[in-house]
């Protein structure tokens, strides 16, 4: 009987062929055995460009083109190879010290093997992501080469090897051919270079050893390099942490994990919860997690409950019995003042939970145990498990306290904590050799790990931003902590921007393809009204009265989707940075300059491209009829908002120019009245600006922002355009349409505020809808105090859920509504330059009216969705960046000089300290009982009526609302290196 | 199958039937009336199946086993694991207590004769004809007798294995294939290898997702089978004489056709059994098989055949009662006279068939060593 099987003897090409067998679970369920069957060839290349061998068998494309080679014909040396190297680091080398191929100083020439990537992927998406941005970066020349493809360089699995083991081998043999391959090459110019195999696995370098392969462990080879002492401290340091595990085997800190089969079983048995993990921004022993089940959130106490979960990570808790529910905490802890004295370096010595985190818990069960209302209680939960780490490069400043003597002077290691500037993120301990040139830095780590008998997680460093407190590194800090994508343009994405450059003009002749379907509107008396200094303008405005007594009123939108065509390189990064982030002295842009700016800014006296929306409206500013076209326009006048304001209020300006503003602004008028009838929400969020000085750009003081009318004319007609285009595109798309919604906050999120009104003022804020809860907001006047309005909103927005962008097809027609504008349908379009939202939008609407051909990216619903879900991300990032960097600019200008006496509102109060708002600044501010008076004084907090009455060495007694004088300065904190606001109460 | 003629003649059937009644029997091949047919087998011809097997018989009957495993939910069974409600999600503390070995929950190891899913296809024949549904009938019944294998495909309280079992032979029927099918189905469980669990207690099942880690469904050490699936024989008797794997001729002429099912017998003492050298086989089940011989036409003696006419009335000299319309009258047994055999098996030659498959170094016996020989690569 002759074997079916295929056998060496039998097959001459037997050799070529393997196959690949694993077992496949299914999200499903389903378990399959697997067979892949695997083609062996020979012409896979080496790559490198000192081989001619492989130029000639490497294959080429149709066209007969050979892809280039990558790997450089002279590879830097080092001490050992100074003929030249390649490098081919193992799996671990990536994936723990992935910052260090980033480097530009070094790691040149890698060939990264597909066994590597393929495990690298199945360890970490991130850091196989990066790994993918750097075998495609050109300069880096990073190669990937396909090993298990290649007949040489296969292995078969021996009996018995451990995947791991066999794949270690792959690698190991993969050098050596290469070596090998290479050394045929026979260069004039001397010796080929080595090809070098990075591991820190030692059993691996062991055998690599053993074989003759040349072989380093990364400490070793990176302390060959010119900066090795910098870079070393970006390797994490295995093996040390080996040693300190030995040293306390069998006492671990924290408790394990479940698990996974465990932790999925009881998901779906909804015995356990799956959610994100949230810190409390004041208190970083309280986490808070959403899950599906309960309606609201599920409270974790403490660092055992929270297990080593860092906020943001996809975690499964499991709830407490219920004499374990507690209140949420009335109290204000700070990771760094309770736990400032920790010794980064001696962690043993110390009990898991210090001292004085021992107290501050005591101190809580006391409260609640003298309660005796029950009610409050809420269910907590501890942490079971970790789906998926949430970890991210996080900035932040070396601990001054921690570091010891030695490490100040010396280049010896020196394990020293890292205060993230996020609150919410726990100490980082960092092990470096570079502690004296670290201080005083902002610095970018990675959390490596965080094992079970660790206080804390362990990281390494990235790399330093700069001084604390200088411009670029708290800029470059703000962007790195908000994700902000503020590298410049790639080169792929400024080869799609117009060849003529700046030199770009709208055709002359109208037979140019240019103009095809776009109406003629340059005799139109088209005008901007912007802020002072806008330079993308991405809006302009007409109106006209018509002989039937109507008015023609226009909204021109910059044409963004003429230069940005879907799917092209620009499409994709500006799809990436979703929209343009603004901080106080400098933008992000999300398209390049040459389009935001110039082509596709509707700027004064040049022709534009325009997307234009034209109402006719009757002097009620009611809607006749709508039309929407591509159009060209020749903005007349570039406003500012003061310019605008001032022209209508000079009426010796009669000029047809004026009056259509003063048309508009008549109207606008009218549109505003209308919406707020129809309930739409007046909110507010304290807005400042900062006054630089020119030459410096220092800040030297701080506004508010004021608003004129004109500011209210722009807005209205592009709220009226948003809503016009939203219909239209959502008639011609239901499906797929990009929209915006504002969901109703649910009435719990106002529990606590409309509590808080009844107890200390009396008043009902009714939120049965939008129109109940503004004409409540309208009734919370206090007739002495005049911002107490504007506060009570500032306070409701904080309530309020936040808008954002979707895709029609994956909400139901009611849940459409935009609650704050008090719209049925919503979306963005007028601002394309700077919001990846509108530029869809944009592509439907003409999609829409029959100007172009509908592009599957705005069809496809799973696509729109990806994108709707990254754009509100990046949407909010943008804002929270941008907060920041006022914040920090608000710290600076206050910088030596203090501003005592400032007017502020109490807006919380914990049961140690409370929380005030400076409105001229538009910042908040925690003050402490210790901040009041040395020695701390006594205090009773009574949470029922929002009031804090301290005894002893000061007395004072504050509410919620309470109008408060406060000092403000800034205080650097010599303890963290810090600067910060820091807030004194003067009276009462 | 058992009604697939042969073509042969009354007289050769009577000249088989008595060389095959000799003692010791004479068969047409010349093997000893114990010996099996030659066989050339292999396993793991299916690379994408959890188990396969391919066996050749020298006659050139051919069969092909598959064997796929597929996770399934176990429906519950209200009754007799009610307590899995409540207890059987103990994660924490209680999975500890899971980990003990298997003995302590082999009792709370109930498995089910649905999971286990046995098609035969024999060329030229429907799926639903009634030959292949017996056979198949006759298949899974040796391997759910004793409940032993469907407890092998026990995940945890809430997940099993669905077992199917795909049984093709590839070449045509040349003799009853029941003794093929059953070894191959053997060899191709033998093969069968499940991937490892990773997950303790009642989860959902995860599995180690190397294959080079799956575990054979009848576990091994050192490269031999710690228990093995049952096997079918075919045994036959004719007279007194047991013959095991009949041919297809052999079968045509047998008075009494069993096809008797062996498993190991499982009993904590099997290690002290090990040490004698022996295994304990087990009869597992009986079938008794209708041989085509009880529906070949009988011979007629030459004497009372009226085709012969006086010719042989004179050469018989023997006064015959004259026969109306050429029927053939039942008579006593005629020396080279083929007669099918009528009536039952009698009792006492079922009891020697039974024995002689269950003797110690016996056909079953060195049919297991042989089997064992064969590499499971």
């Amino acid at each position: 009987m002759a074997s079916l099987k295929r056998s060496a003897i039998s097959d001459p090409f037997a050799s070529n062929i393997s196959s690949k067998v694993y077992v496949r679970s299914t999200k499903s369920g389903k378990v399959q055995k697997i067979v892949r069957e695997v083609y062996l060839r020979q012409d896979i290349p080496c790559s490198s460009q000192l081989c001619q061998a492989c130029l000639k068998t490497a294959p080429r494309n149709a066209a007969g083109e050979l892809t280039p080679f990558v790997l450089s014909d002279r590879p830097a040396g080092t001490k050992t190879y100074p003929q030249g190297h390649y490098l081919v680091p193992d799996t671990n080398a990536f994936l723990s010290a992935m910052d260090l191929f980033e480097q530009s100083s070094a790691f040149y020439d890698v060939i990264v093997l597909q066994i590597v990537l393929e495990e690298v992927r199945n360890r970490s998406l991130p850091l196989y992501n990066r790994l993918v941005g750097l075998t495609k970066s050109e300069d880096k020349r990073f190669y990937v080469f396909f090993n298990e493809f290649r007949l040489e360089t296969y292995v078969n699995r021996d009996q018995g090897e451990t995947v791991n083991d066999r794949n270690d081998r792959a690698v190991r043999k993969a050098v050596k051919w290469y070596g090998e391959h290479l050394a045929q090459t026979k260069t004039k110019k001397g010796e080929a270079p080595a090809v070098v195999m990075l591991s820190n696995d030692r059993d691996n370098l062991r055998k690599a050893k053993a074989e003759g392969i040349p072989a380093s462990s990364l400490a070793d080879y990176v302390g060959q390099l010119k900066d090795g002492d910098k870079l070393l401290d970006m390797i994490p340091d295995a093996q040390d942490r080996d040693v300190v595990r030995d040293k306390k085997s069998n006492e671990h800190l924290y408790p394990e994990y479940l698990s996974l089969s465990k932790l999925m079983t009881g998901v779906k048995a909804g015995l356990l919860h799956q959610g994100i993990f949230n810190v409390s921004p004041y208190n970083y022993l309280e986490g808070s997690i959403r899950v599906p089940a309960f309606p609201k959130a599920l409270l974790i106490l403490g660092r055992e409950n929270i297990n080593r979960a860092v906020d943001g990570d996809i975690v499964v808790v499991e709830v407490l019995p219920k004499d374990q529910w507690k209140e949420p905490s009335t109290k204000v802890l700070e990771e760094d003042a309770l736990t400032k004295n920790e010794n980064a370096d001696t962690e043993e010595g110390q009990d898991f939970i210090t001292e004085k985190e021992r107290k501050a818990l005591q101190e809580e069960a006391k409260r609640t145990l003298q309660k005796t209302t029950e009610g409050h209680a809420q269910p907590t939960a501890r942490v079971v498990g970790i789906i998926k780490r949430n970890w991210r490069q996080y900035v932040g400043h070396i601990d001054q306290s921690t570091v010891s003597q030695a490490g100040k002077q010396g280049r010896k290691q020196d394990t020293v904590f890292l205060i993230p500037m996020d609150k919410k993120i726990p100490k980082i301990r960092l092990r470096t050799r570079q502690v004296a040139e670290l201080l005083g830095k902002r610095i970018l780590v990675t959390i490596d790990a965080w094992d079970r008998d660790s206080r804390h997680p362990a990281g390494h460093l990235v790399r330093s931003l700069g001084e604390l407190e200088t411009k670029a590194a708290e800029t470059e800090a703000l962007l790195l902590e908000y994700d902000v994508q503020y590298r410049p343009f790639p080169k792929t994405v400024l080869d799609c921007l117009p060849k003529e450059g700046h030199d770009w003009k709208v055709p002359a002749s109208t037979d140019d393809p240019g103009w095809r379907d776009r109406a003629d509107l340059r005799d139109l008396l088209i005008c901007s009204i912007d802020p002072i200094g806008c330079q993308d303008i991405d809006d302009a405005l007409h109106a006209r009265p018509l002989p039937n007594g109507n008015f023609e009123v226009g909204v021109h939108i910059a044409d963004v989707s003429h230069f940005v065509k879907p799917n092209n390189a620009m499409d994709m990064e500006a799809s990436i940075r979703g929209t343009t982030v603004y901080l106080v002295d400098k933008r992000i842009d999300m398209l390049p300059m040459l389009l935001g700016t110039d082509l596709c800014s509707l700027k004064p006296y040049v022709e534009r491209y325009a997307f234009s929306v034209i109402w006719e409206m009757n002097a009620h500013a009611d809607i006749v009829g709508a039309r929407f076209t591509k159009s060209v326009i020749k903005s007349r006048e570039a406003f500012s908002y003061e310019q605008a304001q001032l022209r209508i209020d000079d009426a010796s300006q009669q000029d047809d120019l004026t009056n259509s503003i003063r048309t508009l602004l008549m109207l606008s008028k009218k549109l505003k009245q209308k919406r707020m009838d129809a309930g739409a929400l007046s909110l507010s969020s304290p807005e400042v600006k900062i006054q630089m000085e020119s030459e410096t750009s220092d800040p030297i003081d701080v506004k508010t922002k004021q608003l004129l009318d004109t500011n209210s004319l722009v807005e209205e007609f592009m709220l009226l355009a948003n809503i016009s285009v939203a219909g239209k595109i959502y008639e011609a798309f239901p499906q797929t349409a990009i929209l915006r919604r504002h969901a109703a906050p649910s009435k719990t999120n106002f529990d606590e505020l409309s509590n808080q009104l009844k107890v200390k003022r009396g008043m009902e804020l009714n939120v049965e809808s939008s129109r109940a809860l503004a004409d409540s907001l309208d009734r919370c006047v206090d007739p002495k105090e005049p911002f107490f309005n504007t506060l009570v909103r500032i306070m409701a927005t904080r309530c309020m859920m936040s808008a954002e962008y979707f895709c029609s097809g994956t909400q139901s027609e009611d849940e459409f509504r935009h609650y704050g504008l008090a719209s049925e349908i919503y979306t963005h379009f007028t601002s394309p330059i700077r919001r990846y939202a509108d530029l869809v939008a944009h592509r439907q609407l003409a999609a829409a009216i029959g100007y172009e051909a509908v592009d599957p990216s705005v069809r496809s619903r799973g696509r729109l969705e990806a994108v709707c879900k990254n754009i509100n991300v990046r949407h909010r990032n943008a804002q929270l960046a941008g907060r920041a960097s006022i914040e920090y600019y608000v710290g600076q200008a206050l910088r030596g000089r203090p501003a005592g006496n400032e007017e502020a509102f109490i807006i919380k109060i914990f049961s140690n300290g409370f929380v005030v708002l400076v409105p001229r600044f538009g910042i908040e501010g925690l003050i402490r009982l210790r901040d009041l008076a040395e020695p701390e004084p006594a205090a009773e907090f009574d949470p029922e009526t929002y009031t804090l009455v301290t005894s002893g060495s000061r007395q004072v007694k504050v509410d919620l609302f309470q109008k408060v004088v406060v000092k403000v300065s800034d205080e650097k904190n010599e303890l963290t290196g810090k600067r910060g606001v820091k807030m004194e109460l003067v009276s009462p | 199958m058992s009604t697939n003629h042969v073509l042969l003649s009354p007289a050769e059937l009577a000249y088989l039937h008595a060389s095959l009644s000799l003692l010791p029997p004479l068969r047409p091949d010349g093997r000893a009336p114990n010996q099996y047919r030659p066989v050339s087998a292999e396993t793991g011809v299916l690379p994408g199946a959890n188990g396969s097997a391919r066996v050749c018989f020298a006659d050139g009957t051919e069969a092909i086993v598959g064997v796929k495993a597929e996770i399934e939910k176990t429906a519950s069974r209200p009754g007799l694991d009610g307590e899995a409600e409540e207890g059987g999600l103990d994660l924490g503390q209680g999975a500890v207590d899971d980990d003990d070995d298997e003995p302590s929950d082999d009792a709370s190891r109930q498995g089910s004769n649905e999971w286990v899913e046995m098609t035969v296809e024999i060329p030229g024949y429907r799926d639903d004809d009634a030959s292949t549904v017996f056979l198949a009938a006759m298949l899974s019944e040796a391997l759910l007798a004793d409940g032993e294998f469907v407890r092998r495909l026990w995940i945890n309280r809430r997940f099993h294995w669905k077992l199917y079992l795909d049984i093709i032979l590839i070449s045509p029927p040349l003799s009853y294939p029941l003794p093929l099918l059953s070894l191959t189905t053997h060899l191709a469980l033998l093969a069968t290898r499940l991937p490892r669990l990773k997950s303790e207690g009642d989860e959902d099942p995860l599995f180690d997702d190397d294959w080079a880690a799956s575990e054979y469904l009848y576990s091994r050490e050192a490269g031999k089978a710690l228990s093995r699936p049952p096997l079918t024989l075919l045994v036959m008797a004719v007279g007194n004489n047991i013959i095991f794997d009949p041919a297809k001729e052999e079968l045509a002429v047998a008075d009494v056709a069993l096809a008797v099912s062996v498993g190991e017998a499982v009993s904590k003492a099997k290690e002290a059994m090990d040490v004698e050298g022996g295994r304990a086989l087990r009869l597992l089940s009986v079938r008794t098989i209708d041989p085509p011989s009880r529906l070949t036409p009988p011979g007629v003696p030459n004497a009372t055949n009226s085709a012969y006419g006086s010719a042989a009335a004179v050469a018989g000299k023997q006064k015959q009662p004259s026969q109306p319309e050429g029927r053939t009258l039942e008579m006593e047994q005629v020396e080279g006279v083929w007669k099918a055999p009528r009536g039952g098996a009698k009792v006492l030659v079922m009891a020697s068939l039974v024995d002689k498959v269950l003797e110690k170094g016996g056909v079953a016996d060195e049919l297991f060593d042989a089997l064992e020989a064969v590499d499971l690569g």
